[in-house]
């Protein structure tokens, strides 16, 4: 592997952080805090020409930035946000104070917050996508400098069946296919999972599969609570998601979603046997293995005594509880952007907590150690190979 | 259409630390085009004033002298010399 370092990308409350160490993994050298008092909900690094690092910053006072760095992190700019046209009105359901479920509310669009930041596949070096709230996708032709709507997922047919999950209505994650640029897949809580062939001019929702307890004798096309989704980036049509009810594979090709909870904590299960929780990483070799770390339902923290990620070599069919090094006791909560591998051999694997600590793996989960502590609530964790 | 006046412009909070500056003498007529014309002057508050769709940002509270501008005419408010504008960021932080 001639890759020689890796940087662990922080977004937190609070400002982002960044640490960086050689292939051992084992001594980080930390930067930061960036951003100061900036609510940082995702970082992405670009591959692609290995020195672009983008950062969704949703500040409250003076709005949301998107800022780049094309030094691997070491000088940052603003660029433009993701901006709808003037006047354009959607509907989709909201909670309105006084009503006991989301109804539907027509209002005109304006950015609120970016929460996912997605390079585009590598024949396409200057494509970058962009998922915000309300539930958008936009794409970048120049690197990020500037923003265009995919207005086909905005104005969507379904889109007035849309509700927002307890975090808002957004689109938070972005999986381009491994093979096919024009293979893109959006998650948008809780509306679900979409998927577009034609590079972004139509969707369709890809939620055959997915248990929704709540309605369960009724197929809707849409209202699928998905946590987090990722797509493989190498092996083609491979998808991995985090549901509220569960935890889901989906093959090249195929038409369903595979339920994958069995094995997985009975503490995290709600509604069932369908397993909590909202961080999960895919290994980025093998398209059979996956990373989750199990929530209970109730209170959102670890499943059980002890923090643990859960990981599955064999696409699902078991788990294994990999903790050596993690406390036994305290039971960490992992937000939806808090887990993600690196790219060597064998992966690290990296999680942040809300309660301010960074936790890696150099050897795919079976030891952990603490990378940092003390930090502010950390919303997000993404990787560098260098 | 209001004659062009000459007023300060009072930053605060984190308005004041992403100018760089507390405090600035400029011209307007209404508080609308001192709002348009301040990152001109305090490059900091590019885009951190106005949203994308040009309305005035969740959080940022715009007073002409003791009087919120939502309470006069909006950014329509016209401006006399010697008047204040105070840019205050809204108490909305907190879990």
């Amino acid at each position: 592997m001639a890759a020689k370092k890796v940087a662990v990308l922080v977004g937190t409350e609070k400002g982002a952080y960044i640490f960086r160490s050689n292939a051992s993994r084992t001594r980080w050298a930390a930067e930061g805090p960036l951003f100061p008092g900036e609510p940082v909900h995702h970082m992405a690094y670009d591959a692609r020409d290995g020195k672009s690092v983008y950062a969704a910053c949703n500040l409250t006072w003076g709005g949301p930035k998107i800022r780049v760095s094309r030094d691997q992190g070491k000088t940052w700019k603003v660029v433009s946000n993701p901006a709808f046209p003037k006047g354009k009105v959607a509907t989709s359901n909201a909670w309105v104070q006084g009503q006991k479920f989301p109804v539907p509310v027509t209002a005109e669009l304006a950015l609120m917050r970016t929460w996912h930041i997605e390079p585009g596949h590598a024949s396409q070096p200057n494509v970058m996508w962009a998922g915000i709230e309300p539930a958008a996708l936009f794409r970048s032709d120049d690197k990020g400098e500037t923003w265009t709507e995919v207005a086909s997922l905005t104005d969507h047919r379904t889109r007035d069946q849309w509700s927002p999950g307890g975090g808002g209505l957004m689109v938070h994650s972005i999986g381009i296919d491994a093979r096919d640029p024009k293979r893109i897949m959006v998650g948008i809580s809780s509306a679900g999972i979409f998927e577009s062939s034609d590079g972004g001019k139509t969707w369709e929702p890809k939620n055959e599969g997915i248990t929704n307890p709540f309605e369960p004798k009724k197929r809707s096309e849409v209202g699928y609570c998905v946590h987090h989704m990722v797509a493989h980036p190498t092996a083609p049509g491979v998808r991995f998601q985090q549901n509220h009810f569960g935890v889901l594979w989906l093959n090249n090709g195929a038409a369903k979603w595979d339920e994958t909870s069995k094995g997985l904590p009975d503490e995290s299960m709600q509604f069932g046997k369908h397993a909590y929780g909202f961080a999960s990483a895919i290994h980025p070799h093998d398209p059979e293995t996956a990373y989750v770390v199990p929530l209970a339902g109730n209170d959102r923290l670890a499943a059980e005594a002890g923090t643990a990620v859960y990981g599955s070599k064999d696409r699902g069919k078991t788990w294994k509880r990999m903790a050596k090094g993690l406390p036994k006791s305290a039971r960490f909560e992992v937000y939806r952007e808090g887990m993600a591998t690196d790219r060597l051999d064998p992966a690290g694997i990296y999680f942040g907590t809300a309660n301010g600590e960074v936790w890696g793996s150099a050897d795919e989960g079976k030891t952990w150690a603490q990378i940092a502590a003390y930090l502010p609530p950390v919303m997000a964790v993404s990787t560098a190979t260098i | 259409m209001p004659a062009v006046a000459t007023v300060t412009v009072r930053l605060y909070g984190a308005y004041s630390e992403m100018a760089g500056a507390r405090k600035l003498t400029i011209d307007g007529a209404t508080v609308g085009d001192v709002l348009d014309t301040l990152p001109s002057k305090l490059p900091g508050l590019r885009e951190r004033i106005r949203d994308e769709q040009g309305r005035i940002r969740d959080h940022l509270n715009v007073f002409r002298n003791e009087v919120e501008i939502r309470r006069l005419q909006g950014e329509k408010t016209a401006l006399s010399d010697g008047d204040i504008v105070h840019l205050i960021p809204a108490m909305s932080g907190g879990h």
